[in-house]
């Protein structure tokens, strides 16, 4: 390594924790394993070719090595405004992080992390796909110091008076019990994803048929057991039913039992403009945002969370990656009361008003509307479902009152709210859902109008937000009439212009 | 090929048309647009109900899907010829805003103050013609990327220098 390009170092470079390349190592095996495998295995098949007995095992001493280098070539420096990393070997990058650049701080603990006392740790900046900076890993100790450097300085520099660091994580506003983590599992379906998750590995895994032929042989004997029973008609039907509730009990538990070891021991702190959330039972995980970063929120309250009078409140932030990493800080109340639910969003939002005064509501008309949008579907399964079973089709009619019912329901509850600081659009019936926004942070408006709207003399107007999940209901005003539209769009749009973003 | 004849661009951006009302695309772009609107249809249609024809009907294969992507170009190029009539630009002080479609309608504005960053796309044809597609990059999700296509090329970077003119004075990060 010739140096000569060096920049003189400050005495404060440091390195990454000595096990580091363990975890690096580890990390890169995962990606791997399935070309090691393939290797391990194609070689077998294909004779007693020499090159391929030790073809792995070469892949995993090239793997150690890099990891090894990686460690001996990873430095980063904490400076008075920002973060500078130099990696690579060959190929070298230094990246400088300015702290007012770095929205979220990530610290993640896997169970073997914890054994080593070490945590991963990820800068992430506004969008892109990759964090900014992904260090693995760092002594726990160093790691906490980073983030509260990161925490400190990116405050002091984005709200210019420099005010004394604060060590602590400032007040608890939400911590999560036992008891609440065990709501949040039976309310939450995650049971229900796993085993769809683990069914479709099944379907995959398994040469064609074997799976549904399994699925079907034991159908069968449950059905030939069945009919050795002699239960009857309403035998077979209560013993049908007693499977059904054993089967959504047994996910309900499996809910239970992963919301328990995603969500044990959380809690929500926050003090000088920034969120943190502990979280995790074997793999800890603690992430924070600045709640100036926040750039949506989205109440949702279902008919189980109604069940337990409780709802769940997530926000959207600017970082990238994928929807569903679990790094993300997402969910700051993942189940509460709804008055805690309010009295967070209204503590983090204190230049606007939540919840608003006044939701104003949306012509009684588009019941018929929302009724209008379900009926080409029905009709089309109707069609579907008369062509394979005759007239027995037509029973899949008598959806349409109920939801014709529904629709006027939703129609009733949907509104919005529009005041200087706070955009929000509310909807659903049986599964209620708030979406809200500060006007600040809106990034573009779309007024929308199809054919029936232009009949209607109505549009959709669109609000668009960074980081907005595919999962969240969209900032979207509909069935308003044209007039109001216009004038909501255009003041939005004055208004935007002349403020600047703040991200 | 003479691409490299194409007019050098002009030093200083041309100023801005001034009546703050919606600019149409140069009529020269239509064709174009048109060709691209009858290409996407002419598949999709070709493939679904020629197919759906030739079973439902027992009607050959070959020739059913031959009639059906010629009717998805007509009508593909109708339609194009259509909505490229109506696609639409405008910059004000509320920022940029853009209209497209004949039979569902959209407006988008981009505020100036949101703009992130802008792309001048060029293919062949559009260098041809002397048209070029403006991307206005923003932070948001659905709007990430507003593209306006087939601009003629001085009104695009007139466009671009305005916007970025604007990114420049509020540097917002």
């Amino acid at each position: 390594m010739n140096a000569a390009a060096d920049i003189p170092a400050p005495p404060a470079d440091r390195r990454l924790h000595p096990w580091s390349w363990l975890f690096v190592l580890l990390q890169q095996l995962r990606q791997f394993v399935v070309p090691l495998l393939v290797l391990l295995f194609a070689g077998r098949r294909n004779g007693p070719g020499e090159f391929a007995d030790w073809a792995p095992l070469l892949g995993v001493v090239v793997l150690v090595a890099v990891a090894v280098l990686q460690y001996f070539t990873y430095r980063y420096r904490v400076g008075a405004d920002g973060i500078s990393i130099r990696s690579g070997l060959l190929q070298r990058t230094q990246r400088e992080i300015p702290f007012a650049r770095i929205h979220n701080v990530a610290l993640h603990q896997s169970l073997l992390h914890r054994l080593f006392g070490v945590a991963e740790v990820r800068l992430e900046s506004a969008g892109g796909q990759k964090p900014e900076a992904q260090m693995r890993v760092l002594g726990l100790a160093d790691a906490l110091a980073l983030e509260r450097q990161v925490r400190t300085r990116g405050t002091a520099a984005a709200d210019a008076p420099g005010s004394p660091a604060q060590a602590a994580d400032g007040e608890v506003l939400l911590a999560l019990s036992t008891a609440e983590v065990v709501r949040l599992g039976l309310v939450s379906n995650r049971g229900m994803i796993v085993l769809a998750a683990a069914f479709g590995v099944v379907w995959q895994a398994f040469p064609e048929r074997a799976a549904a032929d399994w699925l079907q042989r034991l159908f069968r004997e449950a059905m030939g057991y069945a009919g050795q029973l002699h239960l009857g008609w309403v035998g077979t039907v209560a013993a049908a039913l007693a499977l059904l509730a054993l089967f959504v009990a047994l996910l309900r538990l499996l809910s239970v039992a992963l919301a328990l070891v995603q969500y044990h021991g959380f809690r929500l702190s926050g003090g000088r403009g920034r969120l943190t959330v502990e979280r995790g039972l074997f793999a800890r995980s603690r992430t924070s945002v600045a709640s100036r970063r926040i750039q949506a929120w989205h109440l949702q309250e279902t008919a189980l969370h109604r069940l337990f009078g409780r709802r769940s409140l997530r926000i959207d932030t600017a970082t990238g990656g994928r929807e569903d990493d679990p790094r993300r800080l997402r969910e700051l109340a993942p189940i509460a009361t709804p008055a805690a639910c309010d009295a967070l969003a209204g503590g983090l939002l204190p230049a606007a008003q939540w919840p608003p005064a006044q939701w104003r509501a949306l012509p009684p008309g588009c019941g018929w509307r929302l009724f209008a949008g379900s009926v080409p579907w029905n009709l089309l399964v109707t069609g579907l479902l008369c062509w394979h079973f005759g007239g027995w089709g037509l029973l899949a009619l008598l959806w349409l009152p109920w939801s014709a019912y529904a629709a006027w329901r939703q129609a009733r509850y949907l509104a919005y709210a529009v005041d200087a600081r706070l955009v929000a659009v509310r909807g659903g019936w049986w599964s209620r859902w708030w979406r809200f926004a500060e006007i600040d942070k809106l990034q573009g408006l779309r007024l929308q109008r199809s054919p029936l709207d232009r009949w209607l003399g109505t549009a959709s107007l669109w609000l668009d937000t960074a980081g907005a999940g595919a999962m969240s209901p969209p900032l979207r005003i509909r069935f308003l009439p044209e007039a109001e539209a216009r004038d909501l769009y255009h003041r939005l749009g004055r208004a935007l212009a002349a403020r600047r973003l703040r991200w | 090929m003479n691409d490299a004849q194409d007019a050098p661009p002009p030093a200083a951006p041309p100023p801005l048309p001034a009546a703050p009302d919606w600019q149409p695309l140069p009529p020269r772009g239509a064709l174009l647009y048109a060709l691209g609107a009858a290409a996407a249809l002419a598949v999709p249609l070709g493939l679904g109900l020629g197919l759906a024809g030739a079973t439902l009907l027992d009607l050959p294969r070959l020739p059913a899907i031959a009639g059906a992507a010629l009717l998805g170009l007509a009508l593909g190029a109708a339609v194009g010829l259509l909505r490229h009539r109506r696609i639409g630009w405008k910059l004000d002080a509320d920022g940029f805003a853009t209209r497209r479609g004949g039979l569902w309608r959209t407006e988008t504005l981009v505020p100036v103050s949101r703009v992130q960053h802008l792309d001048l796309e060029r293919g062949p044809l559009e260098r041809r013609l002397g048209l070029a597609t403006l991307v206005v990059h923003t932070a948001g999700t659905r709007l990430a990327a507003v593209r306006l296509p087939l601009l003629a090329l001085a009104d695009a970077e007139a466009l671009r220098a305005h916007l970025a003119r604007q990114v420049e004075a509020d540097d917002a990060l």
